[in-house]
């Protein structure tokens, strides 16, 4: 059991695979470029559809992948290959030989402030969806007022299904997560009158449509269908949207206390610079490029080198945990077959 | 001196003359259809200017600088300056001297004055003993070198463009190509011919010297008559096939300038000053590697030259593609070196277009639009009266409206410099008319002008302040506003700050300055910008910039360019502004900057952002 | 016989009798307007939209569905400004699309 394993990122996914591995008695090397892990989720407060704390499920993880090498604030400074392996070189001066290794480099949120008409970082009143994670998390954000908190406006798709943003893709999370966050908000404002302004409302997951619902009914969250095109300022500091409501088919227009953008998935610009370095395509989505989409999306084109989680595309979190124990069973089998 | 043929006639001279007229016949009919197409009033300016002193000053001094010397062509260019200048002053030179010649030695000329001059050396044995005589076979010598190392040049020119700086030059059709070896071939016959006769009629340095050493070819007199033919039949090609070609503009261009000088503007899109425009185009190509589409080859064939190629072969559906295509960023009027408005030529084309209805703004009420910005209204406001600033109403413009950062930050700066200002489109407005203008629909932007001057002069202010130069532009140029000075955020943040009205600090950031369109080829406004950035950090230029800035590609002008094909323009305009490694990409336009930020690697920011980040509520000393 | 009350015509759209001659020319000069997904962006920024009512995304509906006439008075008052075309999602150009629309169509919606 000498075979080195390299698992790039200590999100979920990489984390999943490592407990994976572990169980099966191997002992693979987590490299993660931040100072902590658990990526994305551990910056969440509570997870669809079940509000289970985001802490819970990446603690948990944490904890039973202890045993494995775990490298933090690393980065992948070149990787050289060799003839049938592959040289890493880590910003810390170690250098790894490994035949196999499991890119689990996830995603990132897009940058709400490219889309200049939200007005994001220009007004006081308008945060994303992370910001809002976040302040669940700490109750610290100067954006969210307390006490006077009476309408807030959720924009979903804002970075996705957007050509302008240069990502026509669908971020597939962010309508289930706008409702996720218009409850909670409402659960802690209950005055508050709370819209969501969407295109289409995409309820794929199990249990979703039961949320959605509990939105509507138990929770009188207003539902407006229609793409948010502009955001302006009244003379107190509140925001006022403008969006179609294309179902009365007139222009609509609110005032809120706090505008929330569903930033979208996109893919990590260090999932780009390392899939040059060892060669991987990128897919016309600009994520990784699995063999192929429906029997083999944790596998990269080259031999030993796998995926797991939202390299390869949005995920939720149970996908992405579903990929990463896949690829721990593919990476077992595959050192099996090299013997 | 004698005169070696009593008749004073060879039949060689026949292709000539046959060109000769032709051409002649040609340019006399163009010119008179030209005048008569403009505009009675453009026609009577234009007669009027030819004879006010000033004006035909500057006719003549313009017509000798650009058509002869081609300053124009210098100043972007040495090289292709000096091959331009060398060929058409020489040849201009030769032909003036040839006619000195005529007068000083011949008495009786009739008829043969057509030709007489052009082949003055095998009618006319002169001696160089006269001390007249030496000195004009030197300069006839002299003159037809200095063509011919044009010619030279040109002929390098054709086979590597690059050695001129050119990246690309312009495909010639078949019949350039006609008058482009014609042209070509006329120097060295002429001097193949002039050497023939040196030993009988004279030369000087090039061409006795040529008869001298070639002495067994060149003495031989049976060789002499076909040189003389085919130095002719050249002349005659180049003359008779010079209206299809771009040559043409040698003619079209002495028409051109008066024309311009005249202040006329193109009415008709085909015809008067339009057609003296398009018959002026040399093809030289200069447009094709300013043109900001050009990044892409497939958009090469739709630069000015050869929209005016189109234009003299009525080829319509291609006038309307490439009309349509345009960004109208005007960086192809700003380098063509003879003057053809590439922008308002196309502008001109689309205002042909048939549409079966328009739009119709009968029904937009100004009255509620004027109501919200009252504050300025005397009658409402009593305090007005007591301001002693001025009375500024800011006009952010549809675009800006998707770019909030600028009105925000434009309003902070007003606040901080204490402006008495008020919003003209807080809450929406109607378009200034300038992209309805640019779409070639004249009559419904007027409508869109009329509506916005009635707000605008019911407002009681007395300044009109924008942050869009697209609305800028419409602003200077079409509408009327008496009392009202029109001013553009970033001319008008340089005025708050050299008055002291706005306190700035400055920092070490780096900035580059990319001059929009509309801002800088379209009003002139190059300095304030950068006067306005200066004072708060530093300023670096882009590897083009004022005059020769490169279109963001997100521009309005271009009707059928999808958002698709504008990323390589946009990527090329980026790395043309980062050349000087700046921290922050400074622009003055809401969709400069909307554009520029979509693709940038580094911040893009409006003029308004680094003025309100380096500015203090008069704190800071 | 004046029974004192009218039947009126069924407001509903008979897709088998819409004539889309007009549209399918719409469509092959503008390929895009069939990208459209009626997010209302368009509508929604549209200076004209106050004074006319104007929605290029109704606009492209109306066509397809055959309310010309409907589609051409919502028209009227575009003032060609182009933030349509910056907003659209799909990247669709609106403002060539709405020249077109005025070459095709007849005012009166014909």
């Amino acid at each position: 059991m000498k075979e080195n394993i390299v698992i790039i990122g200590g999100g979920i996914a990489g984390l999943e695979v490592a407990v994976q591995l572990l169980d099966l008695g191997y002992k693979p090397i987590v490299i993660e470029k931040r100072d902590r892990l658990g990526g994305h989720v551990a910056d969440w407060n509570l997870l669809f559809p079940d509000m289970i704390p985001a802490r819970d499920v990446v603690g948990n993880l944490i904890a039973r992948a202890s045993e494995a090498n775990i490298f933090l604030n690393t980065e992948i400074s070149f990787v050289n290959k060799l003839k049938d392996s592959y040289n890493i070189m880590l910003s810390n001066g170690i250098s790894i030989n490994t035949r196999i290794i499991v890119m689990t480099t996830g995603f990132a949120l897009f940058d709400a402030a490219k889309k200049e008409e939200y007005g994001y970082g220009v007004y006081d009143q308008v945060m994303t969806n992370k910001d809002l994670e976040h302040w669940f998390n700490t109750g610290d954000d100067k954006r969210v007022n307390d006490s006077a908190m009476n309408a807030v406006g959720f924009v979903h798709c804002v970075g996705s299904r957007d050509e302008k943003a240069r990502n026509p893709q669908c971020s597939k999370v962010c309508c289930i997560t706008a409702i996720k966050q218009a409850i909670e908000l409402k659960q802690r404002f209950p005055e508050a009158m709370v819209y969501c302004f969407y295109m289409d409302l995409r309820m794929f997951g199990k249990k979703y449509e039961d949320f959605y619902i509990n939105a509507q009914r138990d929770y009188g969250i207003r539902f407006i269908r229609g793409r948010v095109s502009e955001v302006s300022e009244n003379i107190d500091g509140r925001v006022i949207v403008k969006a179609e409501d294309t179902l009365s088919g007139k222009p609509v227009k609110v005032t809120l206390d706090l505008l929330v953008l569903m930033a979208g998935i996109i893919c990590n610009t260090d999932s780009t610079r390392l899939a040059n370095m060892v060669s991987l395509p990128i897919d016309s989505d600009g994520f990784l490029k699995s063999r192929d989409n429906v029997a083999e999306i944790i596998e990269s084109p080259r031999d030993g080198i796998f995926y797991a989680g939202a390299c390869t595309g949005p995920k939720t979190v149970p996908e992405t945990l579903a990929e990463a124990r896949a690829a721990a069973l593919k990476v077992h089998l595959f050192i099996k077959g090299l013997k | 001196m004698r005169e070696r043929f009593l008749t004073g006639y060879n039949d060689f001279v026949l292709p000539f003359v046959v060109g000769m007229l032709f051409v002649l016949t040609y340019c006399l009919v163009g010119l008179i259809r030209i005048i008569a197409q403009l505009p009675a009033s453009d026609r009577k300016r234009f007669f009027l200017s030819l004879v006010t002193p000033k004006t035909m000053v500057k006719n003549v001094k313009d017509i000798f600088l650009k058509c002869l010397i081609h300053v124009d062509l210098w100043k972007r260019n040495k090289l292709l300056g000096y091959m331009h200048s060398s060929i058409a002053f020489g040849w201009f030179m030769l032909i003036v001297v040839g006619h000195i010649e005529v007068f000083l030695y011949t008495s009786h000329l009739g008829a043969k004055a057509l030709y007489y001059p052009i082949f003055f050396r095998y009618f006319v044995a002169e001696t160089e003993s006269t001390m007249k005589g030496a000195l004009i076979f030197f300069l006839m010598d002299f003159f037809l070198l200095v063509v011919l190392s044009g010619i030279v040049l040109a002929i390098i020119k054709r086979v590597r463009s690059r050695f001129f700086g050119m990246r690309r030059t312009t495909n010639p059709s078949f019949l350039d190509l006609i008058g482009l070896y014609s042209l070509w071939s006329i120097f060295p016959l002429r001097l193949l011919a002039e050497s023939f006769t040196a030993d009988i009629s004279g030369g000087s340095f090039l061409t006795k010297s040529l008869n001298y050493v070639f002495t067994e070819f060149l003495s031989n007199h049976a060789n002499m008559l076909p040189a003389w033919w085919a130095y002719s039949c050249a002349l005659g090609i180049f003359f008779c096939v010079l209206p299809f070609t771009r040559y043409m503009h040698i003619p079209a261009e002495i028409l051109l300038i008066p024309l311009r000088n005249a202040g006329i503007r193109i009415v008709n899109a085909r015809k008067g000053f339009a057609r003296a425009q398009v018959y002026s185009c040399p093809s030289c190509g200069l447009c094709i590697d300013a043109c900001p589409m050009g990044v892409m080859k497939g958009n090469i064939r739709d630069t000015t030259v050869y929209l005016n190629r189109q234009i003299r072969r009525k080829n319509e559906p291609r006038i309307e593609e490439i009309s349509d295509k345009c960004l109208l960023c005007g960086k192809c009027t700003a380098v063509c070196p003879v003057g053809v408005e590439g922008d308002k030529l196309r502008i001109a084309q689309r205002s042909t277009r048939r549409y079966n209805f328009g739009p119709d703004y009968s029904n937009i009420d100004t009255k509620l639009q004027s109501e919200r910005c009252n504050k300025f209204v005397k009658k409402i406001n009593n305090n007005v009266s007591r301001t002693d600033n001025e009375r500024v109403l800011y006009f952010a413009g549809c675009m800006t409206a998707l770019t909030p950062v600028i009105r925000k930050t434009t309003e902070s700066v007003l606040t901080k410099a204490g402006v008495d200002y008020e919003m003209m489109d807080r809450d929406g407005g109607i378009c200034c008319g300038r992209p309805m203008f640019m779409a070639g629909r004249f009559a419904q932007a007027d409508e869109l002008v009329a509506k916005n001057t009635e707000i605008i002069m019911n407002s009681g202010a007395d300044v009109l302040l924008l942050s869009c130069p697209i609305c800028y532009k419409i602003f200077r140029e079409r509408y009327t506003l008496p009392g009202i000075e029109i001013i553009h955020h970033t001319e008008y943040f340089e005025r708050l700050i050299s008055d002291g009205r706005l306190k700035m600090r400055k920092s070490s950031t780096k900035y580059v300055f990319h001059d929009p369109c509309e801002l800088g080829r379209g009003c002139g406004v190059y300095e304030q910008p950068r006067n306005v950035i200066a004072a708060a950090g530093e300023v670096v230029e882009a590897a083009r910039n004022r005059k020769e800035s490169i279109c963001c590609g997100g521009s309005l002008g271009s009707l059928t360019l999808g958002f698709d094909k504008r990323r390589a323009m946009t990527e090329n305009a980026l790395s043309n502004l980062v050349a000087a490694s700046p921290d922050r990409i400074v622009t003055a336009c809401p969709l400069c900057l909307d554009t520029f930020a979509r693709y940038s690697d580094r911040p893009v920011e409006d003029i308004a952002q680094v003025v309100d980040r380096a500015s203090g509520y008069g704190k800071i000393s | 016989m004046d029974f004192g009350f009218k039947i009126s015509p069924s407001s509903a759209i008979n897709l088998d009798n819409v004539d889309l001659t007009k549209f399918e020319e719409l469509h092959r000069m503008e390929p895009d307007v069939y990208k459209c997904m009626a997010c209302g962006s368009c509508s929604a920024t549209c200076p004209a939209s106050p004074f006319s009512g104007m929605s290029m995304r109704k606009v492209i509906t109306a066509l397809q569905r055959g309310k010309e006439k409907e589609a051409v008075a919502m028209l009227r008052n575009c003032m060609l400004c182009g933030k349509c075309s910056m907003v659209c999602p799909r990247g669709i150009n609106t403002r060539h699309l709405i020249l077109s629309i005025f070459r095709i169509y007849r005012e009166d919606g014909k």
